[in-house]
């Protein structure tokens, strides 16, 4: 037969099923926000490392002209080198299912079928392509609208259409490995084909693209740099020249700064929820344990030891914290596993096979075995201590010998007031410990809430600064260069048209002083002092009228030439030349998650590079100030047809919002997940303030008795619960929204540090704080009504009987 | 029974609770009246059923069966909020533990039942809870907190408190259970004085002593009423003795001239005089005639020996057609004695001495109406 002490502990268990099911939600939801960050956290930074390895990722990317098949075999045989492809790399235009032209990047292999390097993963349909078949990178396809089995329609660079079925849909990480593309968000869609359909696509059967794997080292970028440097070498002495070069370890996938931006977060966020739950559960236990008093009085009676009550509660705690973890671990595996699906879409990563973190299991279960039993400990001490004559009588001397606090001698001169109001304010501040409690929880989880939305506006704020990059409304690409003046000349006379900039562009290979390639870069050249570009800068100034060689670089380079700042030389091989630069500034762009990028101007680039004023690139202002994206792209669409008419081949008129869009893709996705946090922490924050609430008005049950008998109205009642739970609610809020600042500072500097290295201004939006608001002041009332409510039905014998 | 309406009205009132053990009868078919005016002890043994009796009345409890009215209304009728508000401004409730609410003052505890019910307007409630406070004696603490205040002194405070809406019933269930006995005589002085005001004041205690200083004692066994009249006349008779000797008990009128001997085992054992004046008259096996007047409360006990049949117990024609009394059978009493022996002296000692009782049941005091 069970023992009458144990049977108790299960008693007080199924007893009082909503206090108990308050206390394990309590619990339950503090571990299961823990468990889904460390999951998370875990997760990401492995699935990202060990799915990318998996693909055997190129270590190094060259951009060449002229590569033999021959040169391609002579660098199979450099010291160091596992295996080295090549490919040919252009872009073309893709009609979109929505009748738009959008640029697609084909990669085309000379023996698909074997693909050794950057191995794709196939989502869909066949691979490898046949001749005149295209494959598909996943993340682009709904800009295309595409399905395996459609006909996709390419314009080459005479205008000419050539239409190519989709055999199948793909997954490539690689995309965004090369330092001088823009980074994986800025890379227009994939297309991958057999080299047998080049020449039918109107391009030479000579490749411009060299895919190198290391033999050993893969994860040392400074080892790889030394092949990298031999393997240049071979290059150059088979004719062929090098125009730009990545380096990248196998086991850093090109968003990994993405991951360590969101781990970063993680690591901030988790904290404050084990703060957070410590609290929630500590409030928790008090609340429980008021309620046992009387029960513990009678067990001091009859002959129960102090050890042996504590035993009974402490296994009652224990089954609480077994049953909460039992109920969070599936839970938090659960959406672990859906928000890593999510992410992992998002970022182009690939996930292993889900399998549960056993760091976050462990640390679970030990906050759900610790936590509880150190917050429960000290009111079971109380309680144990109080006499016998106190805990059964039901009349608990408050021990108000000490002098009232000014806040409460205040309320007791509180003589005007309505009773039941009093009975709200003075019920509110009774018990100081346990509104402590209560409200440092809330108002932590209110801050954390309130933060993420202040982090994702710092974010927006950041995108919507980047956007003073790409202020021009088209950018205008054409096929082939031309004088700066005459396409000027001809598009302004267009009345759409307000203003024409020619900017140059140049990738070039980035030298250190050992004479290793470091990374490429691409080199954007506006016109000097162009309106067209308001760069955030970090040191120095930009690029003027009248600098010679003057060069302002993105807050990337710092990675690979640490310390680098204004006044030093930068020397850059462009076209296989190597020319030297002063830099003057650095800026701040889209950090870690871009690629290099470097502004000089328009005469600079255009004298070192010998372009005598020609470009294939303009920047087009509307007349129209503020144009949205559609009346961009209305006018790119007006504008290609216009020079079409006159004449000119175009690659490209794209909105200059779209490039701002893709630019910041990425940093919408740490906003999306920070939301998805926020509504994590909201719901730690949700329960805890109804299990709160829930537990302050059942220990009331008592007083509402009371109150009825001395004729207070069901309605009555409910509001004196109600606007005690709306204090609470209110002032957690105040403090909620004053913690948040800090807080606020502390997760915009980790995401900021984690993509840019570099800290940007805390923006503070008022959503988070209405939304916590509401949500605080409609959660109290509920979490209050719900009790009291339950108490109001109860007759008042068995009110007043009510433990 | 007067005839005349009571205040509150107890009708076939039962209370099971349903326990994990099974149902448990703790009410069994109550039928009680309490007048205006009256200050009645309820008093009973642990597990009697006061309590619950009292829970019914004040409406903090349901009953499984039957009704409580008080004026016009049917309490039970009435949801519990409804309930709560018709509480708040006709009955004042005292409890064993005070009850007061602790982070109110004892001046705000006493306002709170009028912001409540909102009877007096707002500016005027001060002044009468102090009032009441002076009242009973409990001015000085006005200002202090209940946590402050020693068990008599928030005892004091929750009568005022019962008081703040005027109402014309205050229920108080054991009010003194927790205090000292020089405590609890200051409270049942104040509930004297209460009643000589005229308000109707129902008590639960299982003190007799204090239970002797109302006006009447409701008596409760197993879930039962004593007959009252009983337990005046038989006081030394323990509860559960009682209770038997009112399941034999008849209340019924007597006629002229009507023959209470008759056949033995019908024959009148124990006859105690309810209503009106009854003048009996006796004869003896030897012809000696005596006359017996008994006023209400009055009785006589006769245990005539086996194979007597001469005796004679005749009602005399002058007493009134509305006269009515108590009687236990012959039979039924002289079984009853055998498996009581012990009460028998209890029985004869009291006939003996014809013990005048004048019941207080049908007192009159000024009251005031049920609002």
């Amino acid at each position: 037969m069970i023992r009458p002490r144990w049977y108790k502990v299960l008693a007080d268990l199924w007893g009082n099923r909503v206090r108990s099911s308050l206390v394990i939600a309590s619990i339950a939801v503090g571990l299961f926000a823990i468990g889904i960050i460390l999951t998370l956290h875990t997760i990401l930074q492995r699935d990202m490392r060990s799915g990318y390895a998996a693909i055997h990722p190129a270590n190094m990317e060259m951009s060449v002209l002229s590569l033999r098949t021959t040169t391609l075999e002579k660098v199979r045989g450099v010291a160091g080198v596992q295996n080295a492809e090549a490919a040919r790399v252009f872009n073309l235009r893709a009609k979109a299912r929505s009748g738009e032209w959008v640029t697609i990047t084909l990669n085309a292999f000379p023996d698909i079928k074997n693909k050794k390097i950057n191995r794709p993963k196939l989502e869909e349909g066949n691979w490898p392509p046949h001749k005149r078949q295209i494959a598909i990178d996943r993340y682009k396809l709904d800009e295309l609208g595409c399905n395996v089995g459609d006909w996709l329609e390419l314009e080459l660079p005479d205008g000419s259409i050539r239409t190519m079925q989709v055999s199948g849909v793909i997954q490539d990480q690689s995309i965004g490995a090369s330092g001088s593309g823009g980074g994986f968000f800025m890379a227009p869609a994939q297309g991958y084909i057999s080299a047998d359909s080049l020449g039918w696509l109107g391009q030479p059967e000579a490749y411009n693209q060299l895919y190198v794997a290391v033999a050993d080292h893969a994860e040392d970028e400074e080892h790889i740099r030394l092949v990298a440097d031999r393997v240049r070498k071979t290059i150059e002495k088979n004719g062929g020249v090098v125009l730009s070069q990545s380096v990248r370890a196998s086991d850093n996938h090109p968003n990994s700064s993405y991951t360590l931006a969101i781990s970063n977060v993680l690591i901030v966020l988790g904290a404050l929820v084990v703060v957070l739950s410590g609290f929630l559960i500590t409030n928790t236990f008090q609340a429980l344990l008021v309620q046992q008093v009387g029960q513990i009085g009678i067990m001091k009676t009859i002959g129960g030891r102090s050890q042996q009550i504590i035993a009974i509660y402490l296994s009652l705690i224990f089954i609480f914290g077994v049953l909460a973890f039992a109920l969070a671990l599936p839970l938090a595996n659960w959406a672990s596993r859906g928000l890593l699906k999510f992410l992992a879409g998002q970022i182009n990563m690939e996930l292993q096979e889900f399998r549960p973190v056993p760091a976050a299991a462990f640390l679970m279960l030990g906050l759900a075995l610790i936590v509880p039993q150190a917050a429960g400990f000290l009111p079971i001490l109380n309680g144990v201590r109080i006499s016998v004559q106190e805990a059964t009588s039901g009349i608990r001397q408050t021990g108000k010998t000490s002098r009232p606090s000014r806040l409460e001698q205040r309320l007791l001169h509180l003589r005007r007031a309505p009773r039941p109001l009093l009975v709200s304010l003075r019920n509110t501040f009774r018990s100081k410990g346990r509104l402590a409690l209560t409200l440092i929880t809330l108002s932590l989880g209110g801050a954390i809430f309130i933060a993420t939305f202040n982090v994702r506006t710092s974010i927006d704020d950041y995108v919507t600064r980047v956007g003073k990059y790409f202020l021009a409304d088209i950018n205008l690409t054409l096929e082939r260069p031309y004088h700066v003046r005459e396409i000027q000349k001809s598009l302004e006379a267009l009345p759409e048209v307000k203003m024409v900039e020619g900017w140059a562009s140049a990738r070039a290979e980035i030298l250190r002083s050992d004479n290793l390639v470091a990374d490429s870069t691409t080199i954007l050249a506006p016109p000097a002092d162009s309106p067209l570009v308001q760069p955030i800068l970090l040191e120095g100034r930009w690029v003027s009228a009248g600098d010679h060689n003057a060069i302002a670089i993105s807050e990337r380079f710092s990675d690979i030439l640490p310390g680098i700042g204004p006044g030093d030389t930068l020397r850059l091989r462009i076209n296989g030349q190597e020319t030297r630069w002063t830099v003057v500034g650095r800026f701040q762009l889209v950090g870690k998650s871009g690629g290099y990028v470097a502004y000089t101007s328009f005469e600079n680039l255009n004298r070192t590079v010998g372009y005598a004023n020609r470009t294939n690139t303009f920047r087009v202002v509307a007349s129209q100030p503020g144009l949205t994206l559609q009346g961009q792209k209305e006018l790119g669409r007006k504008i290609e047809s216009y020079l079409k008419s006159q004449g000119y081949n175009v690659k490209e008129a794209a909105a200059g919002l779209t490039l701002n869009e893709n630019t910041t893709t990425g940093l919408d996705v740490l906003t999306t997940f920070l939301l998805i946090m926020a509504l994590l922490t909201a719901l730690v924050g949700s329960i805890g303030l109804m299990g709160t609430m829930s537990l302050n008005v059942m220990e009331r049950t008592r007083e509402i008795g009371v109150l009825r008998a001395i004729g207070a109205s069901d309605g009555k009642v409910i509001q004196i619960v109600i606007v005690e739970g709306l204090l609470i609610g209110i002032i957690s809020w105040a403090l909620a929204f004053l913690l948040s600042f800090p807080i606020s500072k502390l997760m915009s500097d980790a995401v900021f540090m984690a993509l840019f290295d570099a800290s940007w201004r805390s923006s503070f939006t008022p959503i988070g704080s209405v939304i916590w608001l509401a949500a605080a002041l409609l959660l109290s009332a509920v979490a209050s009504i719900l009790p009291a409510r339950n108490a109001a039905r109860l007759t008042i014998r068995e009110v007043l009987a009510y433990e | 029974m007067t005839g005349q309406s009571a205040l509150i009205e107890v009708r076939g009132l039962v209370k099971v609770f349903k326990t994990p053990a099974g149902s448990v009868t703790v009410l069994k078919g109550i039928n009680l009246d309490f007048n205006a005016g009256e200050f009645v002890g309820i008093v009973g043994k642990s597990g009697s059923g006061k309590s619950t009796l009292v829970n019914m009345i004040t409406g903090i409890d349901h009953p499984t069966e039957g009704s409580v009215r008080a004026g016009d209304v049917n309490l039970h009728s009435m949801r519990e909020g409804e309930l709560a508000v018709w509480r708040g401004r006709n009955m004042g409730v005292i409890f064993q533990f005070f009850q007061l609410l602790p982070m109110l003052t004892v001046l705000e505890n006493v306002l709170l039942p009028m912001d409540l019910a909102k009877l007096l307007p707002f500016e005027k409630r001060e002044e009468r809870a102090m009032t009441l406070l002076e009242q009973v004696g409990a001015a000085e603490v006005a200002n202090k907190l209940p946590g402050a205040l020693s068990g008599g002194q928030q005892q004091i405070a929750a009568i005022a408190r019962a008081l703040a809406n005027d109402p014309p019933i205050l229920v108080a269930d054991e009010p003194t259970g927790n205090l000292d006995t020089a405590t609890a005589d200051v409270i049942f002085s104040i509930f004297q004085e209460l009643a000589r005001q005229g308000k109707t004041i129902l008590f639960v205690t299982h003190d007799m002593t204090l239970a002797n200083r109302a006006d009447r004692k409701v008596i409760l066994s197993d879930g039962e009423l004593v007959n009252e009249h009983l337990a005046a006349a038989f006081p030394t008779l323990t509860h559960p003795q009682l209770l038997q000797l009112t399941h034999l008990a008849d209340r019924r009128r007597i006629s002229p001239g009507e023959n209470l001997a008759g056949d033995h085992s019908m024959a009148a054992g124990l006859l105690i005089a309810l209503e009106g004046e009854i003048e009996l008259l006796t004869s003896s096996p030897t012809g000696k005639e005596k006359k017996i007047r008994l006023t209400p409360g009055q009785y006589i006990f006769h245990e005539a020996p086996p194979g007597e049949t001469t005796f004679q117990l005749v009602v005399s024609p002058e007493v009134a057609e509305s006269a009515e009394a108590l009687i236990i059978q012959a039979g039924a009493l002289e079984s009853w004695l055998k498996a009581n022996p012990s009460a028998r002296l209890a029985l004869q000692e009291k006939a003996a001495n014809l013990v005048d009782f004048q019941p207080a049941a049908h007192r009159r005091r000024g009251s005031r109406r049920l609002v």
